[in-house]
């Protein structure tokens, strides 16, 4: 998906050289080979040291290969949220942002935070609304983050449900390299906010079904990462 | 009697060490004043902790750990800074700044909260994958997706601003640094 913003924060880059990586790297600079000398020179990771014991040895193996297996599950394209047509500025997104509070319902205890947005700022239409379906994202998973610490079930369950509704109903999938201005050729009346085909809706749906089978982790960080 | 470094862990370490031009210029992009020192403490701690270096890619953990040292660098001259200004008037930026860029970018950047701003500047600068920049912030993937989506959204946002005023009050900007509401 083409992104203006990425693409002028990429020419801004202000060191745009891109240091060279190699496996077989001789670390170029004397400089570097006295810094890795002095660096090697000193006592190193501990738990790195050989050991007596076979069957210690097979743990770290097997605490390195999981390791290695976790990490290998994190490669993610990037997922973007792309407002629909028409500039609108600062009040029209605030009244998005209200309007939508009404379509959207928050887990029981939350309120919808300020939206601090000024009155000459222009932008697409559906930014205020799109704001207020990520908020109530964030507010159901951490919902039921503290539902599944309470042992609450009806309170999992109903989290669990809203998010479905809010994955399935409120947040769209553009196709494969569309713009960032892509829009819906419909558009709903109703809040949503539209990604990039790309895994993110998919990892979303993952998340939900694993918390819901017993395996919230994914859920306890995203609520930890995104809450704001 | 001196020690011997461990053959294996030091072929181990030179697979770490090669980033090492990485690491210096994303110390250069956070606007660190001493990148080489920045990058030289990152190769030492990598060294003591290799266990956890993962092997397969070590940027993000490198990068992770950089990026701490240069906000406690900034937050060590902020403080002298603030003790300096109590006979001056000028005010204490408590981050990094990030110098040499257009100012309509520079403002942008800076109505983002620090975790948004590196989420884009991982992404754009760094170009990691959205997956290594979630494993940079210490979030999973799900949850860095929904950062980098209301990042882009609000640069954007802020840069499609006539003023380039900030969108977003300071306060808001420093919410979540932690990671905790």
């Amino acid at each position: 998906m083409t992104d203006t913003t990425l693409t002028r924060l990429r020419s801004a880059n202000p060191v745009p050289e891109v240091p060279e990586v190699s496996e077989a790297s001789k670390i170029p600079a004397t400089a570097d080979r006295e810094l890795f000398a002095r660096i090697t020179a000193t006592p190193g990771d501990v738990r790195l040291r050989p050991r007596r014991r076979v069957q210690r040895r097979r743990v770290v193996t097997i605490a390195v290969a999981f390791g290695a297996l976790l990490a290998a599950t994190a490669p993610f394209a990037i997922t973007k949220l792309t407002s629909q047509s028409g500039p609108i500025k600062g009040p029209a997104v605030r009244r998005e942002y209200q309007q939508a509070q009404h379509q959207l319902t928050l887990p029981p205890g939350y309120r919808w935070p300020n939206f601090h947005w000024p009155s000459h700022t222009v932008t697409g239409v559906g930014m205020g609304s799109g704001e207020a379906v990520l908020i109530d994202q964030t507010d159901w998973e951490c919902y039921w983050v503290t539902a599944i610490r309470h042992g609450d079930a009806a309170a999992q369950q109903q989290a669990h449900g809203v998010l479905w509704r809010l994955l399935h109903h409120n947040m769209f999938t553009a196709p494969p390299n569309a713009s960032e201005n892509w829009t819906l050729p419909n558009p709903p009346t109703y809040p949503y906010v539209v990604m990039a085909d790309d895994g993110g809706w998919k990892s979303l749906e993952r998340t939900y079904e694993q918390a819901a089978a017993g395996h919230p982790q994914q859920l306890i960080e995203s609520c930890r990462a995104n809450r704001s | 009697m001196k020690r011997q470094p461990d053959q294996s862990a030091e072929e181990r370490f030179t697979a770490v060490f090669a980033h090492l031009g990485a690491v210096r210029a994303y110390a250069r992009r956070r606007g660190s004043r001493d990148a080489d020192g920045i990058a030289a403490e990152v190769m030492t701690i990598a060294w003591r902790r290799l266990a956890d270096v993962p092997t397969d890619d070590p940027r993000p953990w490198l990068y992770a750990t950089a990026r701490n040292l240069v906000m406690a660098d900034a937050r060590k001259a902020a403080r002298a800074a603030r003790g300096a200004a109590l006979h001056e008037t000028e005010s204490v930026a408590a981050a990094p700044e990030l110098h040499e860029l257009d100012p309509d970018l520079s403002d942008a950047l800076r109505s983002l909260s620090p975790l948004d701003q590196e989420a884009l500047l991982l992404i754009a600068w760094e170009e990691l994958t959205p997956g290594q920049a979630a494993a940079a912030l210490d979030i999973n993937p799900a949850a860095f997706r929904v950062r980098l989506l209301r990042a882009r959204r609000r640069m954007r946002a802020s840069l499609e601003s006539p003023s380039g005023e900030a969108r977003f009050p300071a306060a808001l900007a420093q919410v979540d640094l932690e990671g905790t509401r």
